[in-house]
């Protein structure tokens, strides 16, 4: 890999050991993956937040990064954490709240936001074309397929290593040629909701792993579409995919989804049928609109004794939409912001059934919480939490 | 032990020498979730290696799988002094490289570690890509 005269300097450790072994990943990912130098990035979004996942054993990486010297170099942002600021931290240990403020600090100290969310595009929506290093497969194929931005699927400590350099090896979807659909898929039925997207999207991520398809016929909201991608990038490697032909088409292998498809996933995906104890909507974290509807059904409802009912965004999406909070709040709900169910211990709270509207969470609830899953549109959701 | 030298090539992912006994799986590998990071023992359910410690073994696994945060749980065994002395790959995953970049475990890829018996003292060395078998487990 070529490198500039200062890459070099960092690299041997001129700049201190932060940007030395952050330099060491970059080079030796580039070397293994064919890039030929490293390239500035806009931003970079970071996994490896959440203390239920991260445990003590990343704290002393992060403690080491941090106290020698390490500084983002780009706009960086986090992924949620495993708190809340008021719901949870009383509802949990003292020490998972220190746990887990600790690593938000450590992160800090690099000069890394505590946007604690995996929808970073609401905040500051990058432009077409620029070149990021995210993390977090839900905004990685929502950044490349719907904003049309360029990044690679990073890992925690990839994205990482390039928020602290500020660049990231060129290779992968970093290279046009390396962004051609190579496969086309042909949407035989008509996704009637949010969750018909998730499910389809589960299916095709099975199906394709990690190839980059066309779907005919795709014409959903970017809702939709994010539902699409999160639960593609879960049950398989998507990273991209296009809702409509490009201009190049060639003759490419075709499959078809079909509604048999999307309710054979709907019926894998629910593990039970019982009343669930805890309803969870916003996965992907709810983006304005989202939150709208969810105040609009709740308008007059309440939510039922021994149930609960999150609402998970960011707290720059709550904040502006204050109105529809007070109405989710009055119907019994809680609006949570920082965190999500994938990411904290829903268990300990006693809840043992979960139902959501969102198939990635759906597909990873039972191994990640232990809890068993029913998978269903919002309207259905929130009347089996709500008492009228 | 019976002496049956022979060197195996592969390619340099993290560059460093040693000498050490072998711990080989035929299963993937995932270091969160996989393996306890206080005590360094492999706990994951089923697999070939499950109540193995990796302290100061020469690790041969075909490759990685699971979350990116198993990078960090590798730098923690070393830390704390149960981490493997040296790691070889049949294909390197980035979760492991890694982790081996930043903990400073050497570390080759694409050997055929079938080759490999869980016993045998080998030689690895990082710069070269290579793993030689110094003497074979009874």
């Amino acid at each position: 890999m070529y490198l500039t005269k200062q890459e070099e300097r960092m690299l041997d450790g001129e700049y201190g050991w932060a940007n030395q072994v952050s330099m060491k990943i970059l080079v030796r990912l580039g070397d293994l993956f064919g890039a030929k130098r490293l390239i500035p990035i806009q931003s970079a979004h970071l996994s490896g937040v959440s203390y239920k996942h991260l445990g003590d054993a990343a704290i002393e990486f992060l403690n080491e990064l941090a106290t020698q010297g390490g500084k983002a170099e780009t706009l960086a942002t986090l992924n949620p954490s495993s708190l809340d600021q008021q719901i949870l931290p009383k509802r949990y240990s003292k020490e998972r709240s220190a746990k887990q403020g600790e690593i938000i600090e450590l992160y800090g100290k690099m000069r890394i936001q505590p946007t604690l969310t995996c929808t970073p595009y609401y905040l500051q929506t990058p432009k077409a074309g620029q070149h990021l290093a995210w993390a977090e497969s839900s905004a990685v194929v929502y950044a490349n397929s719907v904003l049309k931005t360029w990044t690679n699927r990073e890992g925690a400590p990839s994205a990482l290593a390039a928020a602290l350099v500020g660049k990231t090896p060129n290779y992968g979807l970093h290279q046009s040629e390396n962004r051609q659909p190579n496969v086309q898929v042909k949407l035989e039925t008509e996704p009637q909701t949010e969750t018909d997207y998730g499910a389809i999207g589960i299916h095709l991520g099975k199906l394709l792993k990690d190839k980059i398809p066309t779907i005919f016929g795709l014409r959903g909201s970017d809702d939709e579409l994010k539902q699409l991608g999160a639960a593609m990038a879960s049950s398989g490697m998507t990273a991209l995919f296009y809702a409509e032909a490009p201009s190049k088409s060639e003759k490419l292998e075709t499959t078809s989804v079909e509604a048999k498809d999307v309710e054979q996933v709907m019926s894998s995906l629910c593990t039970t049928d019982q009343t669930p104890d805890l309803v969870f909507i916003g996965c992907p974290h709810c983006s304005i609109n989202e939150v709208k509807k969810v105040a609009q059904a709740l308008e007059g409802r309440k939510v039922r004794k021994n149930a609960e009912l999150w609402i998970c965004t960011s707290r720059y999406v709550k904040e502006r939409v204050k109105n529809y909070v007070g109405v989710i709040e009055r119907a019994g709900g809680h609006v949570l912001c920082d965190t999500c169910v994938l990411v904290t211990w829903i268990k300990d709270l006693g809840a043992d059934t979960l139902m959501t509207n969102s198939a990635k969470t759906a597909f990873y609830a039972p191994t990640l919480n232990e809890v068993d899953v029913t998978l269903k549109p919002l309207n259905k959701c929130l009347k089996a939490v709500c008492r009228n | 032990m019976k002496t049956a030298k022979k060197t195996l090539r592969g390619r340099s992912i993290v560059s460093g020498h040693c000498r050490g006994t072998a711990l080989v799986s035929e299963k993937p590998l995932s270091f969160l979730g996989g393996v306890d990071y206080n005590t360094g023992v492999v706990i994951e359910k089923g697999h070939d290696l499950k109540g193995e410690h990796l302290k100061d073994k020469v690790l041969c696994f075909p490759t990685g799988h699971g979350s990116t945060v198993g990078s960090y749980v590798l730098y923690s065994l070393v830390k704390k002094g149960f981490g493997p002395k040296a790691i070889v790959n049949q294909v390197a995953d980035t979760v492991v490289v890694v982790g081996a970049i930043i903990a400073e475990i050497p570390m080759v890829d694409q050997i055929d570690i079938k080759q490999i018996r869980t016993g045998d003292i080998v030689e690895v060395n990082g710069d070269k890509g290579t793993v030689r078998i110094a003497s074979k487990a009874d």
